[in-house]
């Protein structure tokens, strides 16, 4: 089991690592994973069938926004894995996928104190001018976690599935369940940092009629921004009679 | 930091700095291209977003230190968007810059510029990568998977790949050009004010928006018994849907306004999640 785990963490690696920064290519969805591992594991077509029906199952968990769906990519590597190494048929490997995606997603999570809080680090780095250190952060925060996630790979091919349940044995779950309440909450820190850099007196009640119209009649975000352009005409004057935008010459409202 | 007699940027009026070569391969940077490879849930995108152009604002803020942190500060805010439009935003944010570096342009407009597009844009991009260009390349890359050709996985990457690096490179330069020609016509005209006007209303109710629908928390304290039974959070979302998360972005700004660190916040609302989770009063 040596060698197929080593393949199976690296391949995991490539492809549910540095796929982002490749440029987010999508080779981290089990179509392309499951064929992938089952090449370098010696069974393709049992790599393609998975390949097809995973990619099936996680059709639709994508990260859209900032929602973070199951980690399809672990649950294609391992998946493939157990069935060629361990001999379980598809069916048998896809029922598998879901819990181990779940998991891996929770193990993520885990990290996410650390990558969030290195991340509060480059305000300061850029205030300082210092850039070097800013691209420093962006690998660091991407890279703390591979060498866990590679072991944990590793591991769960190496010791089989129960390996994946001994994982998340360790770990109470509140604090799993914490970090994933303060991921939930987080988002509106990074928005109250840009509110600090653009926010007015002027324009605060923008701020709370965005948010009003998306609270109480569920307009989604391009809709409120279309909104807000045809406000910023109006507002501006711009097909009033009169000529427009000369007396907003000298800025009026940075006194915030 | 620095000292007071710091040299202002010596841009001239229709000095260009940055070079054809330099926005193209601002477009396959690392920051560009690794836009989700350093992503977190307070950040998002925005530190490969300053990676992505800091090339070019050392180039803009060459003889301003001081500008080229502020500059920096700017780019490493909060930033999120479908990645393969993030190149666009990048061309119309060097285009402000350079008109800030010359003081023609207030340096918070290019922080509400970007906010009033990550929005929309990535409705936009989102919908054509994610939900059709993905699904035309699994369908096919499936079809050929089941039917055993190897060559499923290719196709599928060909098709979603080539689109999305066409529109990377093709969108820095667009995003440069409609910047330049807006804001030297817009200057003339005096539109200038105006589009800056609109571009902060639409960033404000953005994140207005953003704030009702991108706060998964919820609070599970549960009240009365049996069929009366009903949770804080249905008592406040009564009050007013997402109340919840408006306070929490209002305590944030708060304590940023109080000049606490990030860092501190971040590690803070961790300690929160397990605190309220042990607890068992929030999910």
């Amino acid at each position: 089991m040596f060698g197929p785990a080593l393949i199976c963490a690296f391949v995991d690696l490539v492809f549910g690592s540095f796929d982002y920064q490749f440029g987010t290519l999508y080779g981290f969805r089990p179509i392309v994973v499951a064929p992938v591992v089952g090449l370098l594991l010696g069974d393709v077509q049992m790599g393609l069938t998975l390949g097809a029906s995973l990619e099936l199952l996680f059709l639709g968990s994508v990260s859209i926004g900032a929602y973070v769906p199951p980690d399809a990519t672990s649950a294609g590597i391992l998946c493939t894995a157990y069935a060629i190494l361990l001999g379980f048929d598809a069916e048998t490997a896809v029922a598998l996928a879901m819990p181990i995606g779940s998991i891996m997603i929770a193990l993520s999570n885990l990290f996410s104190p650390v990558t969030n809080g290195l991340s509060g680090l480059a305000p300061t780095y850029a205030a300082a001018g210092q850039d070097k250190k800013i691209v420093g952060l962006h690998w660091l925060i991407a890279l703390i976690y591979v060498p866990i996630k590679f072991a944990v790979i590793y591991a769960a091919v190496y010791f089989g599935s129960d390996a994946v349940g001994w994982v998340l044995d360790v770990v109470p779950d509140f604090v799993l369940t914490g970090f994933s309440i303060a991921a939930n909450m987080l988002p509106v820190m990074g928005f109250a940092m840009l509110g600090r850099m653009i926010f007015t007196k002027s324009l605060m009640p923008f701020f709370f009629l965005g948010f009003l119209l998306t609270a109480y009649a569920n307009i989604p975000v391009l809709g409120v921004a279309l909104i807000a352009v045809i406000i910023g005409i109006e507002k501006a004057g711009i097909f009033d009679q009169r000529k427009p935008a000369l007396a907003a010459e000298g800025d009026d409202d940075d006194d915030f | 930091m620095t000292s007071d007699n710091t040299t202002p940027t010596e841009l001239k009026d229709n000095e260009r700095v940055i070079t054809h070569q330099d926005l193209v391969r601002s477009a396959v940077n690392v920051g560009s291209l690794g836009m989700e490879f350093s992503w977190t849930y307070a950040n998002q995108m925005g530190i490969a977003f300053c990676l992505m152009i800091m090339k070019m604002l050392k180039k803009i803020y060459r003889d301003d230190p001081e500008g080229y942190a502020k500059a920096l500060e700017r780019h490493v805010a909060f930033f999120n968007i479908t990645p393969q439009i993030a190149p666009f935003v990048g061309g119309i944010a060097i285009s402000m810059e350079e008109k800030i570096a010359k003081g023609e342009l207030e340096p918070e407009s290019v922080n509400e510029v970007k906010a009033a597009l990550m929005g929309p844009l990535s409705g936009i991009g989102d919908s054509i990568f994610l939900t059709c260009i993905r699904i035309v390349a699994v369908a096919l890359g499936i079809s050929l998977c089941q039917s055993g050709n190897p060559l499923g996985p290719i196709v599928y990457l060909l098709i979603y790949n080539v689109p999305a690096f066409w529109l990377r490179i093709w969108g820095v330069q667009k995003g440069y050009e409609v910047g330049v020609d807006l804001l030297t016509g817009a200057e003339k005209s005096g539109l200038m004010d105006v589009i800056m006007q609109i571009a902060g209303i639409v960033g404000c109710m953005v994140i207005g928006s953003m704030t009702k629908d991108m706060f998964w928390a919820t609070i599970s304290v549960e009240f009365g018994i049996g069929d009366a039974a009903t949770t804080l959070q249905d008592v406040l979302d009564g009050i007013m849907p997402g109340i919840v998360g408006l306070g929490f972005m209002g305590i944030y700004y708060w304590l940023l306004s109080k000049k606490i660190s990030p860092v501190w916040l971040i590690l803070g609302t961790m300690a929160f999640g397990v605190i309220a989770a042990f607890f068992g009063f929030m999910e």
